[in-house]
């Protein structure tokens, strides 16, 4: 008990602590204790298990996550495409950072699994169960922010094309710009150093109408059209690298009152 | 043996601590003492003035506070990444005692080795990676060998 409200105090939220303490048992955990007391000889119907797992707390959570997440790029990447924001949000619900998340969050000491160590999925949708019962205890607002704070913090230093596989990026570059109606992108070579060498190095331009969109460098003058056709559409999406940080700073009083006088109007 | 072998990390925080929230990443606080050897006087004292205050301060963290029979008193702090870390405060006075608290209160939990740089960025440079026509003019032709004669 004194844990979990330590945990909630921890993460700074106003946990209900019925729905806390529901989100942290699983329902392989039930299993494996039900059988448990079969194997003890215990009647089944005196020693019933007053417990419920999270399956529905999970769902709810992890419907919640995406949705958020998915508001969150479109408002911090507007002219990211919708396949770009799916890959983005794909990357931060997927198992590996959630459960990364979690297990630095100590989650898993409070998890209530079969197995131990927790494994990754069973933690993955702890993690859900928790942003659950938050969203059932203090509000979607505050559920967002602890989103937020958590989870898209995750995003720093990550490299769009790491999260997002495009495997032809010129084909997804002359669509985007035939999409805004811009003229095709033309390929040039720019620069070139050592080419009869075993270094060599080029630079590919691409010109839109006489202008240039991006250059890229490469081994090759294939690598390099291609480093520069990724170069241009991180451009065109506003994820370069000297883009302006994400705003992470905490609510403003003000803020929460607006958003109250919103809410209740 | 130089610094270069000797195990070292990149100056970090664990899960961007502080971009969004400050989360105290001290999990679990023992305090192990005896009830009457000599060298737990200081942290029977602490116990007795500053560890209720502690609690409160910190409501984040759980403390434990364990009498048993034993020679060296010692405080066991377990972070949120699962490592542990002991301090033996055999002879210390109250005062140093708190120290040892705060200090193990502030600490992330991450190993603690020689850093490589008292500084880091995920983003390394804002105008991009140096490369050999970095600032030069598209005027000047391709880049040869350096004439001996000039």
């Amino acid at each position: 008990m004194l844990r979990f409200r330590r945990s909630a105090s921890r993460l700074q939220e106003n946990f209900n602590l019925e729905a806390l303490k529901k989100a942290f048992i699983n329902p392989c955990y039930l299993q494996a204790e039900q059988e448990r007391r079969r194997a003890l000889g215990v009647d089944s119907e005196a020693a019933a298990l007053a417990l419920k797992d999270n399956i529905q707390l999970s769902e709810k959570g992890a419907g919640f996550t995406k949705s958020f997440l998915t508001d969150w790029c479109r408002v911090n990447f507007p002219s990211l495409r919708s396949e770009g924001v799916e890959s983005v949000v794909a990357h931060l619900t997927s198992s590996p950072v959630v459960s990364y998340v979690a297990r630095n969050l100590g989650i898993e000491d409070l998890t209530m699994s079969a197995e131990c160590p927790v494994p990754d999925d069973v933690l993955h949708s702890t993690f859900m169960a928790v942003i659950g019962a938050l969203e059932e205890s203090s509000g979607v607002e505050q559920t967002g922010v602890f989103l937020r704070d958590f989870l898209a913090t995750q995003l720093i230093g990550k490299d769009l094309f790491d999260m997002w596989t495009v495997v032809d990026p010129m084909g997804l570059l002359v669509e985007e710009l035939t999409q805004r109606n811009l003229p095709l992108p033309e390929p040039r070579l720019v620069r070139a150093a050592g080419a009869s060498t075993v270094l060599p190095l080029y630079f590919v331009g691409l010109y839109s109408d006489k202008k240039l969109l991006a250059q890229g460098p490469g081994e090759t003058l294939v690598a390099a059209e291609e480093e520069a056709a990724r170069v241009a559409l991180r451009k065109l999406y506003g994820y370069t690298e000297n883009r302006r940080p994400f705003d992470f700073s905490p609510l403003q009083p003000h803020q929460k009152q607006l958003i109250q006088a919103v809410s209740s109007s | 043996m130089t610094s270069r072998g000797t195990p070292s990390r990149f100056l970090q925080s664990v899960l961007q601590n502080g971009v969004g929230r400050y989360v105290c990443q001290l999990k679990r606080l023992s305090i192990i003492f005896s009830k009457n050897a000599q060298s737990s006087l200081g942290i029977r004292e602490f116990i007795e003035e500053g560890v209720v205050d502690y609690a409160k301060n910190n409501p984040s963290t759980v403390v434990y506070v364990s009498p048993q029979s034993c020679r060296i008193p010692k405080i066991v702090a377990e972070y949120l990444n699962g490592n542990v870390r002991e301090e033996i405060v055999t002879s210390k006075t109250s005062t140093q005692i708190s120290e040892v608290i705060t200090k193990l209160t502030n600490q992330s939990g991450l190993d603690i080795i020689r850093l490589r740089k008292p500084f880091h960025t995920d983003n390394p440079s804002i105008q991009g990676q140096w490369h050999p026509f970095t600032n030069r003019p598209p005027s000047i032709g391709p880049i040869r060998p350096q004439k001996q004669d000039a």
